[in-house]
C-alpha cells in the first residue's frame, strides 16, 4: 500500500502517462456506460425503498376512513380528505404542545450555544491549568447515554422543585447541548489565527470591537451549525421531557404524540397518528432542507476534527 | 499558537522583567489571568448541576433501596443497603437476557448498517449525477424524520390489519395468509426484523452521505495506478480505498455503536409505548424499570452497568480521538 502511495505522485508530473490515463478513463467510461444504467436502476430501486415509508406516511394522512380500514390498502387514496389533519387540530393539547416545544427548544439552543461558546473560546484560545482535563471530560461526557442519567436527573430536579415545568427541561437539555457545542466550536475557533484580531486592534478596534468584528463573524458558521444541530436534538427529545414533565399538564410535541398514539381512542387511527407525526416533524424537516450541509457538517465536525 | 506564546511569557516573568515587552496573551484576550476560568464558569456550573451531581446521585442511589415513589417524598425512609441492590439486579435472569439481547441487537444493527451503508456509498460512486441527487434528496428527508415518528410509521406499515407490508408480501407471493401475518406476535421477528429495519432505515442517511463523502477523497490516480499494477476490484478497495476512508469508518462505527446500544425511541414507539419483555434491550429495559415502575435504585444499577459496558467498548475510540485532538495543536 505504501508503495502505491509513494509511486503515484512521481508518475503524475510526466506528461505522457497523464494523457494515457485520460485515454484509459475514456475507455473506462465507454465500457461502463451500459453498466452505469444497471447501477442507476439499482440505486433508484434503493431510493424507492428508502422513500416508501415517507410516501406511505404522507399518503395515509390524506386517506378517508374507508381507505384506511380497507383490507387491501390502496397505494393512492380513492378520495383525498383532510379529516386526519382536522382531528389533530381539534385536539386541545396539540397546539399548546407545539408552543411549549418551541419555547423549550429556543431556550435550550440559546442557552446551550451561549454557555458552550464561552467555554469553547476558553478552551481554544487559552492555555490554563486543567485544560486538557476539561477537554477529555467533554469527550467522555458526550458518550454517557442520556437515558442512563435519566433517573438521577429526575431525582435531582425533583428535589430542586424543577419537575413539571419547562425551565427544568431546558436546564436538563444542557446536558447534551453544552458538551457538543464546546467540542464542535472549539475546532472552529482554533482555526482563527490570533494575528487577525491583533491586526484589528492595531487598526484601532477595542477589545470588544475586535471580538465582535473579527472573532464572532468568523465563528458564525460554527454557531449556526451547532445551533441547528442542537435545535434538532432538543426538538426530537422525548425521554427527558416525558419524565421531567410527568406530573404537570405541559407536554412537548413528542410527549404529546406518544400520549396521543397510545391513547385507547387513537391507537388504531393511523390516519390522524400519521398526520400528527408529520406535523410534529415538520419544523425539523424544514430546518433540514435549509441547512442540510450544516447538519451533516455538524454531526461530523466535532467527531472528525476533534 | 497561543499556547506557545503563553508558555514563553510565564517563563520570562519568572526570570524577572522581560527584556522585550511581549503581549501577555495574544489577540482580543490580552491581559487578565482569570479570563479563561470566567469563560468556563457557566459551563462548569451547568454541567456540575445537571451532569456531575446526577452521576454522583446515580452511584448513591444504586446503593440504596429507593424503589418506590414514596421514598422520594419521604427520604428518611430510604436506607443504604450496600451491594444488595447490585446482587438483586445482577442475580435476575431477565437482566442477563436483556444484556444478551442488547449485544445481539447492537451487533446486528452496527454490522448491517455499516455494510449496507458502504454498499450504497460504493453504488452512488458509480451512478449518474441525477440519480445521485435523487438518492441524496430521499436520504435527507429520511434523516429529518424524528426517531419516535420512525417507529410509528413502521408500526403502521407492519400492522397486521391493513398493513402495507403484508399486502405487498401478498401481491408478490399470491398467498392470502400473508394478509394477516402478525409481525409483532413473535418478539424475535418483531425485534430483529422490524425493529432492526426501523433503526437501520433511520441510520443509513448519515452513514451513506458520510461514507460517500469519504469515498470522494480517494484520489482517482491512485485507483488507476492500482488497476494498472494489476489489482482487481477487491484488492483495490482493500489497499487503496480502505486506508483513505479508515478515519471516517472508525468514527461512524463508534457512533453507530453508541446510538444502537442505547436505542430507545424507535422500539418504544414501534410497540406503542409498551414494549413487551421480548422487545426490551438495555435502553427500554432501563426505562420500563426506572420510569414505568419507579424502581429508582434498580434502574441506577442498570444505568451503571450500561455506562460501564459502553465505556469498555469505546476506550479504544476515545484514545484515538484524543490522539487526533493532540495532533491538531
Amino acid at each position: 500500500m505504501s508503495d502505491v502511495l509513494s509511486t503515484a505522485p512521481q508518475t503524475q508530473p510526466v506528461p505522457a502517462p497523464v494523457k494515457k490515463a485520460k485515454k484509459s478513463k475514456e475507455t473506462e467510461v465507454g465500457r461502463s456506460s451500459a453498466m452505469t444504467w444497471v447501477w442507476n436502476a439499482v440505486a433508484l430501486f434503493a431510493a424507492l425503498i428508502m422513500a416508501f415509508p415517507i410516501y406511505w406516511m404522507i399518503i395515509t394522512t390524506f386517506k378517508t376512513n374507508k381507505d384506511l380500514i380497507a383490507q387491501d390498502p390502496t397505494f393512492w387514496p380513492s378520495t383525498f380528505s383532510l379529516d386526519s389533519y382536522r382531528t389533530i387540530f381539534d385536539d386541545a393539547d396539540f397546539l399548546p404542545a407545539l408552543r411549549s416545544t418551541l419555547f423549550l427548544t429556543v431556550g435550550a439552543v440559546v442557552l446551550g450555544v451561549a454557555v458552550g461558546f464561552l467555554a469553547a473560546v476558553a478552551v481554544a484560545r487559552f492555555n490554563f491549568r486543567g485544560r486538557s482535563f476539561f477537554i477529555v471530560t467533554m469527550l467522555v461526557v458526550q458518550m454517557v447515554p442520556l437515558i442512563a442519567i435519566l433517573i438521577p436527573l429526575f431525582v435531582v430536579m425533583n428535589n430542586a422543585n424543577m419537575t413539571g415545568n419547562l425551565f427544568g427541561v431546558i436546564l436538563a437539555y444542557l446536558v447534551f447541548t453544552v458538551p457538543y457545542v464546546i467540542w464542535t466550536l472549539r475546532s472552529f475557533i482554533v482555526n482563527i489565527p490570533p494575528e487577525l484580531d491583533e491586526a484589528a486592534m492595531v487598526d484601532g478596534c477595542t477589545q470588544w470591537g475586535a471580538f465582535f468584528r473579527v472573532i464572532l463573524p468568523l465563528t458564525l458558521p460554527g454557531l449556526v451549525t451547532t445551533a441547528v444541530y442542537s435545535w434538532i436534538q432538543a426538538w426530537n427529545e422525548f425521554i427527558v421531557a416525558s419524565v421531567l414533565l410527568n406530573s404537570g399538564h405541559t407536554k412537548t410535541s413528542m410527549v404529546w404524540l406518544t400520549a396521543y398514539s397510545s391513547s385507547p381512542t387513537r391507537a388504531a387511527d393511523y390516519g390522524s397518528q400519521m398526520a400528527g407525526g408529520l406535523l410534529v416533524s415538520l419544523p425539523v424537516i424544514i430546518l433540514f432542507v435549509f441547512f442540510q450541509k450544516k447538519v451533516s457538517a455538524g454531526l461530523t465536525a466535532g467527531a472528525v476534527k476533534g | 499558537m497561543s499556547v506557545t506564546t503563553n508558555e514563553t511569557v510565564t517563563r520570562s516573568e519568572s526570570q524577572g522583567p522581560a527584556p522585550v515587552k511581549k503581549p501577555q496573551r495574544r489577540g482580543v484576550f490580552a491581559g487578565g489571568q482569570y479570563i479563561p476560568y470566567t469563560l468556563l464558569l457557566p459551563a462548569v456550573v451547568v454541567l456540575a448541576g445537571v451532569l456531575v451531581y446526577p452521576i454522583y446521585k446515580l452511584i448513591d442511589l444504586s446503593f440504596q433501596n429507593v424503589n418506590k415513589f414514596a421514598y422520594l417524598a419521604h427520604p428518611e425512609r430510604a436506607s443504604y443497603i450496600g451491594f444488595d441492590g447490585y446482587s438483586k439486579v445482577l442475580g435476575d435472569g431477565a437482566f442477563w437476557d436483556v444484556i444478551l439481547r442488547s449485544v445481539y441487537f447492537t451487533a446486528e444493527l452496527v454490522i448491517l448498517s455499516m455494510v449496507l451503508g458502504m454498499l450504497l456509498a460504493l453504488l452512488l460512486n458509480r451512478v449518474s449525477a441525477w440519480v445521485r441527487i435523487t438518492f441524496f434528496t430521499v436520504m435527507m428527508f429520511v434523516w429529518a424524520i424524528p426517531a419516535l415518528v420512525n417507529g410509528q410509521v413502521f408500526r403502521w406499515m407492519f400492522s397486521s390489519n391493513s398493513g402495507v407490508v403484508d399486502y405487498i408480501a401478498y401481491l408478490l407471493t399470491g398467498d392470502e395468509t400473508w394478509k394477516h401475518y402478525d409481525w409483532f406476535a413473535d418478539s424475535t421477528v418483531g425485534l430483529y426484523v422490524v425493529g432492526a429495519a426501523v433503526v437501520i432505515w433511520g441510520a443509513l442517511p448519515f452513514l451513506v452521505l458520510g461514507l460517500y463523502a469519504a469515498l470522494t477523497q480517494v484520489p482517482k490516480e491512485l485507483m488507476e495506478a492500482a488497476k494498472l499494477d494489476g489489482a482487481n476490484n477487491l484488492q483495490a478497495f482493500r489497499h487503496v480505498t480502505l486506508p483513505v476512508i479508515r478515519p471516517f469508518l472508525m468514527i461512524s462505527t463508534a457512533l453507530s455503536f453508541i446510538w444502537d446500544f442505547q436505542v430507545f425511541a424507535q422500539i418504544y414507539s414501534l410497540r406503542n409505548a409498551s414494549p413487551e419483555s421480548g422487545y426490551q434491550t438495555i435502553g427500554t429495559y432501563l426505562y420500563m424499570h426506572g420510569v414505568g415502575s419507579s424502581q429508582y435504585s434498580n434502574a441506577s444499577v442498570i444505568s451503571i452497568v450500561m455506562i460501564l459496558m459502553m465505556l469498555a467498548v469505546l476506550v479504544y475510540y476515545i484514545r484515538q480521538m484524543l490522539k487526533i485532538g493532540a495532533n491538531e495543536r
